[in-house]
């Protein structure tokens, strides 16, 4: 088991980081839709759960982007189109961006909305915006393009992975897998 | 006669003195300066409440304590926690029910003080549902004025505020603090 990043392979530490959040994030979109219908007291229960998750997410890509400093990614199979490359790194950096951005804006829509968060109820986290109705209106539209742009990248981060594994059949999606 | 008329005299003067010592200073509220809040907790944050009309009678002498009242009738439908959803949500039928409990009411007739921080024993009134609470405060002089500050602790299911999925207590915590600011006039 090797738990840093290779030339050729990706580590443990960051095999979890990244599915450990892909489970967050999809529990995230599942818990959103579900708290929709509910009764006002469920889903308040629900979105609390919500946002003890997106501040998760956040600590955790905070924690994940440290770890990456410090331990670059494998590079890229030899002879990989120029264009491709690019893309790789745009969305690559897009999904990390989103990962800062989206909880951060969960975070001060609920302070818009007089609704502090509290992280699994251990934590209370500051407001740093004032209770304001059309701001949360913003933050909360925001919120919801950003969730529809985070899972239209995820969709081409997860098809091109796809076609590398069967039509290149190379190793750019096995070396995100346990050996 | 004229040591009787001075006698009449003396004795109107030592009893207005005296109703005067006795009963405790009436004073206005300055509705404007005054703050009457209370700090709920939901999904384990807290969240701050404000009822923005409310009347107060309050007779208060720390020379009389005995003599001294408090009545305060608060608007239920006047409640404002920064956001209008969980106001409805407040004033609707399982909790605060503000159509058919307007008002709530706290008495207080029975004070006592250690240092100087006073305790009045007093029964509120929400829903229809009287019990005994207890609050703590400070009350300072200055200028004529005085400012009265303190806070009670209550629990909302004891006054039926929370009915149906609102009885839980999970999402939204049982205790609630109550805290004022008052700024009172003679």
């Amino acid at each position: 088991m090797q738990l840093k990043n290779t030339l050729t392979r990706y580590g443990v530490v960051a095999q979890l980081f990244h599915w450990v959040i892909v489970a967050l994030i999809i529990t995230q979109f599942v818990l959103a839709k579900w708290a929709d219908g509910l009764s006002p007291v469920k889903k308040i229960g629900i979105l609390a759960t919500h946002k003890s998750v997106g501040i998760t997410i956040l600590l955790l890509a905070v924690l994940r982007l440290t770890w990456r400093l410090f331990n670059p990614a494998p590079q890229l199979p030899a002879g990989t189109p120029r264009w491709q490359e690019l893309a790789a790194h745009v969305s690559h950096f897009l999904l990390y961006a989103l990962l800062f951005i989206q909880p951060v804006l969960g975070w001060l829509m609920s302070s818009a909305r007089a609704f502090s968060v509290s992280w699994w109820g251990l934590v209370t986290l500051p407001d740093f915006i004032e209770p304001n109705k059309a701001a949360f209106e913003r933050l909360r539209d925001w919120h919801e393009a950003i969730a529809y742009t985070l899972a239209a990248i995820a969709l081409i981060h997860i098809a091109a992975a796809l076609k590398h594994h069967f039509f290149d059949r190379d190793d750019v999606l096995r070396r995100m897998l346990p050996s | 006669m004229r040591i009787h008329q001075q006698l009449r005299y003396l004795l109107v003067l030592v009893l207005v003195c005296g109703s005067v010592a006795l009963a405790a200073t009436q004073w206005t509220l300055q509705p404007k300066e005054s703050k009457l809040t209370f700090v709920g907790t939901q999904a384990g944050a807290e969240f701050q409440g404000v009822f923005e009309r409310f009347t107060a009678d309050l007779k208060f002498d720390p020379q009389d304590l005995a003599g001294s009242r408090f009545d305060v009738k608060i608007d239920m439908a006047s409640v404002n926690t920064h956001d209008s959803e969980r106001d409805d949500t407040i004033k609707s039928d399982d909790l605060f029910a503000a159509k058919l409990y307007p008002s709530a009411r706290y008495v207080a007739d029975r004070f006592t003080v250690k240092g100087s921080t006073y305790t009045g024993t007093g029964k509120l009134t929400i829903r229809n549902v009287t019990r005994d609470v207890p609050i703590e405060f400070t009350f300072e002089k200055k200028n004529g004025s005085a400012w009265l500050k303190g806070s009670a602790q209550l629990k909302r299911l004891d006054f039926g505020v929370g009915q149906g999925d609102w009885k839980d207590t999970e999402q939204v915590a049982n205790a609630v603090k109550v805290n004022f600011v008052l700024l009172l006039k003679p």
